[in-house]
């Protein structure tokens, strides 16, 4: 490899003969685009050809089936945001019930990971035991345990056995926690902060092994406790840490709808309907009727949002770093 | 260096062509030594494993090898024959929902025209309700909006032959669960005041384990088997055509609407505790494991009761029965078809596929994979439907027959919006029973805002 480098680079020196490039040399040309096509394709076929197409959709309504579209302009979108009767106000709804969980997801989850990240940092036995404890919810998360979750929530399932157990019956749920309106939504969220604590944990933790020591311990000699050093000095460290643990949050509560297709299916009465699982609603379960547009311009405006919240995280970051 | 770049430029090439190659392979069409080979794609593996068991029938008397994949669950069927028809490697045979999916399918050119091939004697074949499923009519043409693929078409085309039969609204009551309560285990209840009564017996023997389970996950199952074969017997046929009329003259807010919501409402104690948390086939399998007393679903319903455990001969069955306050004093179901078979418009075996067709839609092929699935075929089975289907399963056809006046037909959608979406409407159901947040007048309220704005979409 060596010498076919050092043989090369001289012939970069010589001008080369005007009217393109040398019969000699065009294979090599050739040679390299050869390589790169495979990774050139696959990112024109699925990145640039799907968001384009994605985005035309968008304009158009199509079944998924006919060979042409139908172009309707900009209506998709006035259609979700306040146009069509029935499809508006879905969209509000599930919109103030994602808004719920945008917000409460990533909160919750800072604030549990954070002080269990501090104590796993300052544990001396059995940390490598308990931090795989601890991540062990990252491991097994998915589909299959979103089904778990539901026999546990269900009637007669673990928890409302538990609580009767314990003579706390009146905190049962007959219903179940999933099948009553007012306990579905936070019990999801629930789940969510569940699945979402062990990242956050490990991402904390990483960066409390970042932190210089001799800052604790100059706390501490200057008489901080340690809820003072873990307001006053770990916090404003791990502030970034924290804002890329706030946008995953907000990021998967925007695009995830497996939870909410699982677990509730947006029941009950609609009660736990989120935007990605009506974008997939409008895709799919609309006995094709011409509904992907309206499913593309959904996403489109999931992905402003998504935009949108990207630039205020960078400057939250720019700010605190 | 000549060769290494020579060798590295054929490797590259080669990559590229192969994968190109490999891109282009997924259509091939199978055919080795002469010998024809279908592939067919249905939503339901129940049916695909017993049309690949009576395959083998029909190739000892065609020579035509059936290959047939189950696609599941129905979104996936969907997105998969999508991306299919994208890029040209749909089967040749498909199994679709009837009355609706496959006239889809067939306007957005992804089904052939079968007119020509189903002939009288082909039709006749069939139950009678179910002959014309898969054809095109003028109405659905005149009633389409004017951007959908039904303009197209045009009338009598036929997209699908009518392939599995049934009905909805059929109620399964536990027999060991009706003894428990004081109740006769072998009569039904005529009236929907007897049925609700029987269902206070049966929680009032077991409040946990005594109610009526039903998939309301999916949440336009109350709505759709419970509450408008309801409506339509306490209405009668044009009374209950006029709540969903445009204008809402005589809308689900009116009197007629809002008695008819308020009688549906009075299963609220009923329901099994976490009824909505549960899909239908949940719904199915807590009936068969005693979590209830009472289970709604069709006529497939027994077959999937009595692979969980549940022999017919261990429940009741009935259909939703008329309340004593209505018009119509009985009630059947007529037969719709569930589920039909197309030819797909890029298949390169036209003349075996509508073979394939011809002998699963005979008495002798339906009559093979109703055994097989236990699922009532669209085909007239005649004097052999008890011994093909067994006799539980035969006597659910009873529901079938009555007075034409009571005849509560599913698949008459001659009176909906064109783009009718069950959902919206059976999510405001959901919350008017179990879950009590509306009173019937506000249900009516609201459900004639959504039949406004779905009759709005077709303008």
């Amino acid at each position: 490899m060596s010498s076919l480098a050092v043989k090369d680079r001289p012939g970069r020196l010589r001008k080369e003969p005007s009217g393109g490039r040398s019969p000699r040399r065009w294979p090599g040309w050739l040679t390299g685009w050869a390589f790169v096509f495979p990774a050139v394709a696959l990112f024109a076929v699925m990145g640039a050809y799907t968001i384009g197409s994605g985005l035309a959709l968008s304009f158009a309504k199509w079944n998924g089936f006919t060979p042409t579209w139908n172009w309707v302009g900009v209506q998709n979108y006035l259609d979700l945001l306040y146009a069509d009767p029935v499809l508006a106000p879905e969209l509000r709804r599930a919109g103030w019930n994602t808004l719920q969980v945008m917000i409460a997801v990533p909160l919750l989850t800072v604030v549990i990971s954070l002080p269990l990240a501090v104590a796993l940092n300052s544990v001396r036995r059995l940390r490598g035991v308990l931090r795989s404890v601890y991540f062990l919810p990252y491991v097994t998360t998915g589909v299959a345990i979103y089904f778990a979750w539901r026999y546990v929530l269900e009637p007669d399932g673990a928890i409302n056995t538990l609580l009767r157990s314990l003579g706390l019956g009146t905190l049962s749920q007959p219903q179940g926690f999933l099948g009553n309106p007012s306990t579905a939504l936070p019990t999801l969220i629930l789940v969510l902060v569940w699945s979402s604590v062990p990242v956050a944990t490990l991402l904390y933790l990483s960066g409390l092994q970042a932190i210089d020591p001799h800052l604790f311990e100059a706390a501490q000699i200057d008489g901080a406790a340690p809820r003072h050093v873990l307001r006053r000095v770990i916090w404003p460290l791990l502030r970034p840490i924290t804002a890329v643990i706030v946008l995953l949050g907000v990021r998967d509560t925007l695009h995830g709808f497996q939870i909410f297709l699982v677990m509730t299916n947006g029941g009950p009465g609609g009660h736990t309907d989120a935007l990605a699982l009506m974008a997939y609603r409008l895709s799919f379960f609309k006995g094709l009727a011409q509904t992907l547009g309206l499913a593309s311009a959904l996403g489109w405006l999931l992905f402003a949002g998504a935009v949108l919240l990207t630039l205020v995280n960078a400057r939250m970051l720019r700010r605190v770093q | 260096m000549g060769s290494v770049r020579k060798r590295a430029l054929g490797a590259a090439v080669a990559l590229v062509v192969g994968v190109v190659v490999a891109g282009c392979g997924g259509g091939a069409e199978e055919q080795q030594g002469g010998e024809q080979t279908l592939k067919m794609w249905t939503f339901k593996k129940s049916h695909a494993d017993a049309l690949n068991k009576v395959a083998a029938q029909f190739k000892s008397e065609t020579g035509i090898t059936v290959s047939v994949e189950a696609v599941t669950p129905d979104d996936v069927f969907v997105s998969k024959v999508q991306s299919a028809a994208q890029t040209g490697g749909l089967p040749d045979v498909l199994e679709v929902h009837a009355g609706g999916e496959d006239l889809e399918m067939g306007a957005s050119g992804l089904l052939q025209d079968l007119q020509g091939d189903v002939d009288a004697t082909w039709k006749q074949r069939l139950l009678p309700t179910t002959q014309e499923s898969g054809v095109m009519t003028q109405q659905r043409i005149d009633d389409a909006a004017s951007d959908s693929p039904f303009k197209s078409t045009k009338a009598g085309q036929r997209f699908s032959v009518g392939f599995t039969a049934g009905a909805f609204g059929i109620v399964y009551a536990n027999k060991d669960k009706l003894q428990a309560a004081g109740l006769d285990p072998n009569t039904p209840p005529k009236t929907w005041e007897e049925f609700l009564a029987a269902l206070k017996a049966t929680t009032g023997k077991d409040s946990q384990q005594g109610g009526l389970s039903l998939g309301l996950k999916v949440s336009q199952t109350g709505y759709n088997w419970v509450y408008q074969p309801l409506a339509h017997a306490y209405l009668g046929k044009d009374r209950f055509h006029a709540l969903f009329a445009k204008g809402a003259a005589q809308g689900f807010a009116s009197p007629d609407g809002v008695k008819t919501l308020d009688v549906f409402s009075r299963l609220t104690p009923y329901w099994m505790p976490g009824s909505t948390t549960l899909g239908i086939d949940e719904a199915d399998i807590a009936f068969a494991q005693g979590k209830s007393a009472f289970d709604v679903g069709g006529t497939f319903t027994l077959a999937f009761l009595a692979q969980n455990g549940l022999t017919p001969d261990k429940v009741l069955t009935f259909p939703i029965p008329p309340s004593a306050d209505g018009v119509n004093k009985e009630i059947s179901m007529s037969p719709l078809a569930l589920t039909g078979l197309g030819v797909t418009a890029t298949t390169k075996n036209r003349a075996a596929a509508v073979k394939w067709l011809d002998w699963l839609t005979s008495p002798k092929g339906a009559g093979a994979v109703a055994k097989e699935s236990l699922d009532l075929p669209a085909t007239d089975l005649g004097a052999d439907a008890e011994s093909l289907l067994g006799a539980d399963l035969a006597a659910l056809q009873k529901y079938f027959t009555g007075p034409p006046e009571s005849a509560y037909d599913a698949a008459d959608v001659s009176f909906f919006p064109s783009d009718y979406d069950q959902v919206k409407p059976g999510d405001l159901m959901v919350r008017l029973s179990p879950l009590q947040e509306v009173s019937p007048q506000q249900a009516g309220t609201e459900l004639d805002k959504i039949m406004g704005s779905m009759w709005k979409a077709t303008e």
